[in-house]
């Protein structure tokens, strides 16, 4: 536990009342405290303790050994993931591809960077991916989102976040924003340097391992919870997607409905590439260029036209696709099932019988036939593991969109908790993390002005009129 | 010591032995005798070069190898252009050109080949890496970065030595750690080759694209416990010369050599411009041939290397 915030004892003109005072009475800001702030803060010695918030049913997710879970590098790694500074031509943040509202993906077929090269992919979904053994369509190798997070920023095959070696203007960038400076400290207060790759990485890592879902209708509706979260037809379609005849559930199952999971205590690690029959351009099996799968990493021809198969959750939002976006929605992506693969015709571009592909996972993509229902009972099963909460959790969201400076909880208004809070943070006792939207100007300090504008508002409200501040 | 008729000898006057032998002793005696390097263990090469001090009577020499790129008969410079390049005389603007020495040799006149110990700065050196950096940062090599290294410093017991031999390429120990937290000269993020699992070991990059060589490890497989065990193609080149005197003499990479059998505007279809690596891409096999890798197997092959040759100095 650290040390929390005392009342000042004795300062002339002590707020009536105290912390505790009851809404629309005067709050007077103690000089003495204000003469603390403009103090050099102490870096606190310890992080704090992250919980996840793990959703009923899940595992708790694994975190990689030398980078433990804390508040201060969640919040920082929020910030990077949303910052425009980790690109080269301050065009894109992480961000820019993977979108909360659209389950962190972009809505496009192909994603394009920030110096317009188009990628060869689909953005992946972020959805849950502190559970994801291998993190990319294709690649079995990157397996930890510290190491992944250098391949948008640094990688030129195709340029994405364009960083590439131009490091050390990056951490001058951050260097340079006193919140980052402070924010940094307060994540790794053991580092003699703080604002380095391996930080970054590691920051973002931890942001990322937070992105939790498991809030959907189709959660509560397993979990007894609410027994109408799911209509009549959408578990209807629940029977077809985990019945034997629509056969999704074998590549797209279990808590995360997905193909692999990795999580704390899990002993055997499975990894999953399938081939599920997109293409056949050559009649032997032939993915295009340069998206044939694990074969354009391993060379192994059984490896042709092999993908990961993505997690299910929050589908609705992720269109369009498939690997490279060609399947616009859902309800193409279910005949494409049905048909056990796509046939592209003679004259347009990558012809081909793709349900012939011979790499394809014939146990399972063999087709269907299906009444209208049931495809409607379908897609309407797989809109209900759309989780709206986690869509639009703030703790996810734009930290450089601040709706109301000072609630630190995303309540909606500010209590006198978060006032606390605000003091402990402008005199060091907590970490900035404890509430990234205290520091409107991003310097790094709360100072009394940000204080008395928390103040206005907790009396105000966060919605309504927002007083100017006083003059001092 | 013997003497061979096409070796140079390298020996230090009594005067630097002394001071060579003290700087050692200083250094290590109050930790372990032997220890030549400070690392706390008496190694098999530490006992090599005490028994050739007890046979030779002089501690490690500190040798300066000199590297030079070239461009045919032209030094290599950011900003330049180059013309009559690859089969087709075409010509290009170098954009970048920097590549990972390891495993550095140097052969005496009997053929025996003695580890150089790199001097460990970590700044361009590190373990058994050394990279060598031809760009300068200057337009169009805006990825780069100003300092330059056409050298590699090390320690060699005294000898007659009339060859070397060494790779271009991050030993596999080195290639596959984490890179966010490697030591300088592995943590320059151009070099980076994380969606390959590893480094770039040599990366020439052209303006206009029209040739780019990206050589590195291919194929890499995760195994337990947790990281990358094995690489279907390590394509760590392996670069064998003769009649070099390491006192003297400058060892030259020539890109006008390297591209000399390819015609660079023709690319493999579906293929990126030049080579990276792809074991699909057909480009790859002159360049990875004229490097020192069997493009078949991503083993090295020194016989048919050509990119780098021995420059002789007058004396």
């Amino acid at each position: 536990m650290r040390a929390s915030f005392h009342r000042p004892r004795s300062t002339t003109a002590s707020s009536p009342g105290g912390i505790g005072t009851a809404r629309g009475s005067r709050w007077h800001v103690p000089w003495s405290l204000a003469a603390l702030l403009v103090l050099p803060l102490p870096a606190l010695a310890t992080s704090t303790t992250f919980t996840f918030n793990v959703p009923l049913g899940f595992p708790t997710p694994k975190v990689p050994s030398d980078n433990p879970m804390s508040v201060e590098k969640v919040e920082l790694g929020r910030l990077l993931f949303y910052d425009v500074r980790l690109s080269g031509n301050l065009m894109q943040s992480c961000a820019s591809c993977h979108q909360q509202e659209l389950g962190f993906t972009d809505g496009l077929e192909r994603s394009v960077g920030s110096t317009g090269e188009v990628h060869p992919r689909n953005a992946m979904s972020l959805t849950n991916v502190a559970y994801a053994p291998t993190l990319t369509w294709a690649s079995p190798i990157l397996r930890d989102l510290e190491n992944q997070a250098m391949v948008p920023m640094f990688g030129t095959e195709p340029v994405e976040l364009g960083l590439e070696g131009r490091e050390d203007e990056l951490f001058a960038r951050l260097q340079a924003d006193g919140r980052y400076r402070r924010m940094f400290a307060e994540a790794y207060p053991e580092d003699d340097e703080r604002i380095t790759l391996a930080n970054i990485v590691r920051a973002i890592g931890s942001f990322q391992r937070t992105l939790l879902s498991g809030n959907a209708p189709y959660d509560r509706f397993i979990l007894g919870l609410d027994d109408d979260a799911l209509s009549e037809s959408a578990i209807r379609g629940g029977n077809l997607y985990f019945g034997e005849r629509f056969e999704c559930f074998h590549c797209h199952g279990g808590f995360n409905l997905s193909s692999s999971v990795t999580f704390e205590g899990q002993v055997f690690e499975e990894i999953l590439f399938e081939n599920n029959g997109l293409y056949n351009i050559d009649g032997m099996g032939g993915y295009p260029v340069p998206n044939r799968g694990l074969f354009d990493h391993t060379h192994v021809i059984e490896d042709m036209g092999r993908f990961k198969p993505p997690t299910l959750r929050n589908i609705e939002v992720t269109a369009p696709y498939m690997h490279d976006g060609t399947i616009t929605t859902l309800e193409a992506a279910i005949d494409h099932y049905a048909a056990a693969g796509r046939t592209i015709p003679e004259g347009e571009p990558n012809a081909g019988d793709g349900s012939q592909n011979p790499f394809k996972n014939k146990l399972f993509i063999r087709g269907f036939t299906m009444t209208p229902q049931e495809k409607l009972d379908i897609i309407e099963f797989l809109k209900g593991l759309t989780d709206r909460e986690f869509l639009a959790n703030p703790r996810f969201s734009n930290p450089f969109d601040i709706a109301c400076p000072g609630d630190c909880d995303y309540s909606s208004d500010i209590t006198v908790d978060e006032i606390v809070i605000s003091v402990n943070v402008a005199v060091g006792a907590a970490s900035l993390a404890a509430c990234v939207s205290l520091d409107e100007n991003s310097d790094g300090e709360v100072d009394v002005a940000e204080i008395i504008g928390m103040v206005t508002r907790a009396l105000g409200g966060c919605s309504g009129e927002v007083a100017a501040l006083p003059a001092h | 010591m013997l003497e061979h008729s096409r070796g140079w000898i390298l020996a230090c006057s009594i005067g630097v032995c002394a001071i060579l032998g003290s700087l050692a002793a200083a250094q290590t005696a109050p930790m372990c005798v032997g220890d030549a390097d400070g690392d706390g263990e008496v190694t098999v090469d530490e006992i090599v070069v005490s028994v050739n001090n007890a046979l030779q009577g002089c501690g490690l020499l500190p040798v300066t190898l000199q590297f030079q790129a070239m461009v045919g008969d032209e030094a290599f410079a950011c900003g330049n252009s180059y013309d009559g390049i690859g089969t087709a005389g075409d010509r290009i603007f170098p954009a970048d050109l920097r590549m990972y020495l390891s495993n550095v040799r140097l052969l005496t006149t009997m053929g025996t080949e003695v580890p150089l110990h790199l001097e460990q700065d970590r700044i361009w050196q590190f373990q058994d890496v050394v990279l060598l950096d031809f760009e300068d940062k200057k337009p169009p090599c805006g990825q780069g970065t100003v300092p330059v290294n056409t050298t590699v410093r090390g320690t060699v017991p005294p000898g007659d030595y009339s060859g070397i031999r060494f790779n271009v390429g991050v030993p596999f120990g080195l290639n596959h750690q984490n890179a966010a937290t490697a030591s300088s000269p592995l943590n320059l993020t151009a070099m980076f080759w994380n969606w390959q699992g590893g480094y770039k070991f040599l990366r020439f990059d052209e303006a206009l694209d029209l040739v780019r060589v990206h050589l590195g490890s291919t194929g890499c497989e995760y195994g337990q416990p947790g990281r990358i065990t094995s690489c279907a193609r390590p394509n760590r080149s392996e670069v064998y010369l003769t009649n070099f005197d390491p006192s003297a003499d400058t060892i030259v990479f020539d890109l006008a050599t390297l591209l000399a059998d390819s015609d660079i505007q023709a690319n493999d279809p579906d293929t990126p411009p030049g080579c990276m690596s792809d074991p699909d891409d057909d480009d790859c096999d002159i360049l990875l041939r004229n490097l020192g890798v069997n493009f078949s197997n991503g083993l090295p092959d020194p016989s048919r290397q050509t990119a780098f040759r021995i420059e002789k100095h007058a004396e």
